[in-house]
């Protein structure tokens, strides 16, 4: 999955030659300012990132050939309420002049209103983004430790019944999709083999995912199946190489004790690499976090996307799709961060 | 996907867009003559009526509880308002709180057990209401007559677009009078003999003066608005006011949206939920095996007709329109589509229509027969496209299953799924599949079987036919009997030489579980028993 990213560090570096901080020497085309001036440099690119998928959405929900009026009315469309509806996309506006009062009200945080429920798209969101942030995050902090734990745990005990055990039950979880865990979980725990947890996760409108710790269970662990398998083998094949690096052997032939070498010398090494791929993760939990939502009738912002797609709800389509996209982009600046400060090799390039 | 939109009157389960009922405002022709000198109706001439099973309603009704009902659908365009709904769990939120004048019985007769002691045409343009005294609504107030003209004038307003305003359109809103306070007089723009039979339509619930959809929710019903959020949840609590005596039972009613009835039938079986809505057939048996629950099936009177348009090729000649219609097999048609959970039906519709015509030999497949009358119009080794569109759950099933009935008459029926057919080529097809809900035959006709008709599929009738002379006096027949027999004139055209071959009513199938008590299948437009009649006949054991 580590390939599907945007880029590394290190070959994003060379695009902003001439759009970088200026203060940097002269001589160090392309590193210039340090960690600081990197953060800034990726934050731009991000930026730009955004602007292209914000013209993409744009013209792939408002901008399309035809009516976008008369698409979301269908039959029950009337000339008063086709014009109606014109005006409040805006419809009647040069495309360019659409796009932009669009864009203009997104950066002041203005997300329109929502066609089908008539309120404005930050109230129609707010509470459903809140529980699906608190469900990946609950998997995010199970899953990222306990997948770091067994990758490297693995690579040491490599060939040995620990790592066969978990290759195996990785390989099986990373191939079953998410629909099928959460359904199997469902028939375990809730209806049909034991009654100990619900089958669906009601979170009621007002409050807090948090204090319905068991409702949270299930859609919980379906997500950490669906995460950890990735991330714990990346963690394996990167440990792996590194344990069998000169360095290691360095330390080893030094004679540092081994907890040592692991800790110091191997494991820092070991997690850049994993660092992308717990970004990508991440990033897919938010998007990939629907399935879930949708098995387990949680309130969150899956729910509401497949909901406002169906309803050609084009504001709230809009909304959505910005917030997922700037999701992953700052996750990745994150994890390029994170990967930059834990290999002192890429930190002393910079 | 639009399918959590429906029609109020659809029974059809997963259904669609309400297409129908918004333009239907605009072109309605009004009604129908069906209930004339108040409540007086024609016998049942139904071939079956539901039994209750009596298996719910053991034991004295007992109060308390907090009655959990998922109800598939939903989203966030999901509304409460007494006269209107937009999504199916609007449909479980508006019985709660709102009543109407009248209400259908069990077998989806009329009776005046609503909020009116009486309602009675005093002429063929006349009608006049008397409410039952004492009624008070959730904040209160007794309903009044001043309550009752604001309702109907709400419902009648253009400006509001509700659902009830073209089944009322011979109300002249403006000359609705105040006798006293609990009696209003209807004066109608033209005769008109079944505003009765719009008065007893759930959706047309009465609202005291000054009501809005963004103001208090208060009604008469059984349980008042306590909160809702659109598209996840409702909840309402026991209106302590309420006037039949006893009711309702529970003290709380929570409605929840499930836009995946896999995870609503998980929800049952957990025991999260006490009911849910149009339980998926392949899940009956799970429900059934699972202990615990039970399973509520209702005849329905939705239907998915395959409409030929008379008046396009090849469908000009009726026996090939004749031919088409001995090629369904129509229990086989049921089994596929509904897994059995329907009734074949006739090419008629409006099945519960007390003039609903039971006389008619019973279509069956016969495939020579249908060679032959093509052979004799010159069309044998027939082409055909039939163009559907997933809407109405069935819709595409039942095309490809006819069209594979169809071979064995050497007739090649092509199945075109088109995802844009209601915006694009609706009406204008030679061969095509439709949806229509609940509804009783004149009102039916003029939606659907008239040249002034909104949603013509067949463009029925023919030109040379008396069909419209019979259809305009059956308005003007004020004697039940006698508008029968007009009717079933009508039915005998349609039947002899119509563009619909309908093949199935559908039934409603729903779950709930055995600890709920006084749940009985009925004949009904809305799931699980009228929801429990607005949940306030049925309770925890």
């Amino acid at each position: 999955m580590a390939t599907e990213r945007s880029g590394s560090p290190s070959t994003a570096d060379p695009a902003f030659v001439t759009a970088g901080p200026r203060s940097a020497a002269p001589g160090r085309v392309g590193r210039r300012g340090g960690i600081l001036g990197f953060i800034v440099r990726r934050l731009l690119l991000g930026l730009l990132v955004l602007f292209l998928v914000s013209i993409v959405v744009f013209a792939a929900t408002q901008a399309l050939p035809g009516d976008p009026a008369r698409a979301i009315l269908g039959r029950t469309a009337t000339p008063a309420s086709l014009a109606a509806l014109r005006e409040q996309l805006h419809l009647n506006e040069p495309v360019v002049q659409q796009y932009f009062t669009w864009i203009t009200g997104l950066l002041h945080g203005d997300l329109g209103t929502s066609l089908a429920a008539q309120v404005p798209v930050t109230t129609l969101l707010a509470g459903r983004l809140l529980n699906t942030a608190f469900l990946v995050l609950c998997a995010g902090l199970i899953s990222i430790p306990l997948s770091i734990a067994i990758g490297s745990y693995a690579a040491l005990r490599r060939d040995r019944a620990f790592d066969v055990g978990t290759s195996v039950g990785t390989l099986l979880f990373a191939a079953l999709p998410e629909f099928v865990v959460g359904v199997t979980l469902v028939v375990l725990f809730a209806t049909t083999v034991l009654h100990v947890l619900p089958a669906i996760s009601l979170i009621p409108p007002g409050t807090k995912p948090w204090t319905q710790p068991k409702e949270m269970i299930l859609p919980t662990l379906t997500l950490v199946l669906a995460v950890t398998p990735y991330v714990s083998r990346i963690m394996r094949a990167s440990m792996i190489e590194v344990l069998e690096s000169d360095y290691v052997e360095m330390a080893r032939l030094k004679g540092l004790p081994e907890r040592i070498v692991i800790r110091r010398h191997a494991l820092p090494n070991a997690l850049g690499p994993t660092f992308q791929v717990i970004a990508i993760n991440l990033a897919y939990l938010a998007g990939g976090v629907i399935v879930v939502e949708y098995i387990f009738n949680y309130a969150g912002i899956g729910g509401a996307l497949r909901d406002a797609v169906s309803t050609r709800d084009l504001p709230v389509v809009q909304a959505l799709a910005m917030l997922i996209a700037t999701l992953y982009v700052v996750l990745n600046l994150l994890a390029d961060i994170a990967t930059i400060l834990v290999t002192p090799r890429l930190r002393t390039r910079l | 996907m639009a399918e959590n939109r429906i029609p109020p009157e659809d029974g059809t389960g997963g259904a669609t867009i309400s297409r129908r009922e918004f333009l239907a405002r605009a072109g309605y022709l009004a009604g129908g003559v069906m209930i004339a000198g108040g409540l007086a109706a024609c016998s049942s001439g139904q071939g079956t009526s539901p039994t209750p099973s009596g298996g719910g309603s053991v034991g004295a009704p007992k109060r308390g509880g907090n009655f959990r009902l998922g109800v598939t659908g939903g989203g966030s365009s999901d509304i409460i308002d007494g006269q209107t709904i937009v999504t199916k769990p609007d449909q479980a939120r508006l019985v709660a709180g709102f009543e109407t004048l009248l209400v259908y019985d069990e077998n989806y007769k009329l009776t005046n057990d609503g909020l009116a002691e009486a309602v009675t045409q005093d002429a063929p343009d006349k009608w006049t209401i008397l409410l039952k005294k004492g009624i008070e609504f959730q904040n209160g107030k007794t309903i009044s007559s001043d309550d009752v003209i604001y309702s109907l004038q709400r419902i009648l307003s253009a400006k509001e677009g509700l659902f009830g305003a073209a089944g009322l359109a011979s109300i002249d809103p403006n000359n609705i009078t105040k006798v006293d306070a609990t009696t209003v007089q209807l004066n109608l723009k033209q005769a008109d003999s079944t505003i009765g039979d719009q008065l007893g339509q759930y959706y047309n619930g009465m609202v005291p003066t000054g009501y809005s959809r963004k103001g208090q929710q208060i009604g008469t019903g059984p349980y008042k608005v306590q909160s809702f959020t659109p598209g996840q949840q409702s909840v309402h609590v026991r209106n302590p006011n309420y006037w039949r005596s006893g009711q309702p039972y529970f003290d709380q009613v929570t409605i929840i949206d499930f836009p995946d009835p896999s995870a609503q039938v998980n929800a049952l079986l957990s025991g999260q939920l006490d009911a849910i809505t149009d339980i998926p057939f392949a899940q009956i048996n799970v429900a059934t095996a699972h202990g615990g629950l039970a399973i509520l099936e209702s005849q329905g009177a939705g239907w998915l007709p395959l409409c030929m348009a008379i008046d396009a090729e090849p469908f000009t000649d009726v026996r090939v329109r004749e031919a088409f219609r001995l090629m369904a097999n129509r229990p086989q048609i049921v089994e596929q589509v509904l897994s059995g959970h329907g009734r074949v039906a006739n090419d008629l519709y409006s099945p519960f229509d007390p003039c609903y015509a039971t006389d008619f030999p019973q279509r069956e497949q016969d495939i020579p027969q249908a060679m032959s009358l093509l052979k004799a119009a010159g069309k044998e080794g027939l082409t055909v496209d039939l163009h559907t569109t997933p809407g109405a759950a069935g819709m595409v099933d039942e095309a490809k299953v006819f069209a594979e009935q169809c071979k064995a008459a050497g007739v090649t029926v092509n199945v075109k799924v088109d995802q844009n057919y209601y915006g694009d080529q609706y009406l204008k097809l030679p061969f095509s599949v439709d949806f229509w809900g609940t509804r009783n035959y004149l009102p039916q006709v003029a939606n659907g079987s008239l040249p002034t008709a909104p949603y013509n599929e067949c463009h029925w009738p023919p030109k040379d036919s008396n069909y419209l002379s019979l259809y305009k006096q059956a308005l003007a027949e004020v004697d039940p009997d006698k508008r029968c027999s007009i009717i079933h004139e009508m039915q005998q055209l349609e039947y002899n030489e119509g563009g619909y071959i309908i093949p199935f009513f559908n039934n409603l199938v729903d779950s709930y579980s055995s600890k709920v008590q006084g749940f009985n299948p009925s004949k009904a437009t809305l799931n699980l028993d009228s929801f429990g009649h607005g949940y306030r006949t049925i309770w925890f054991a």
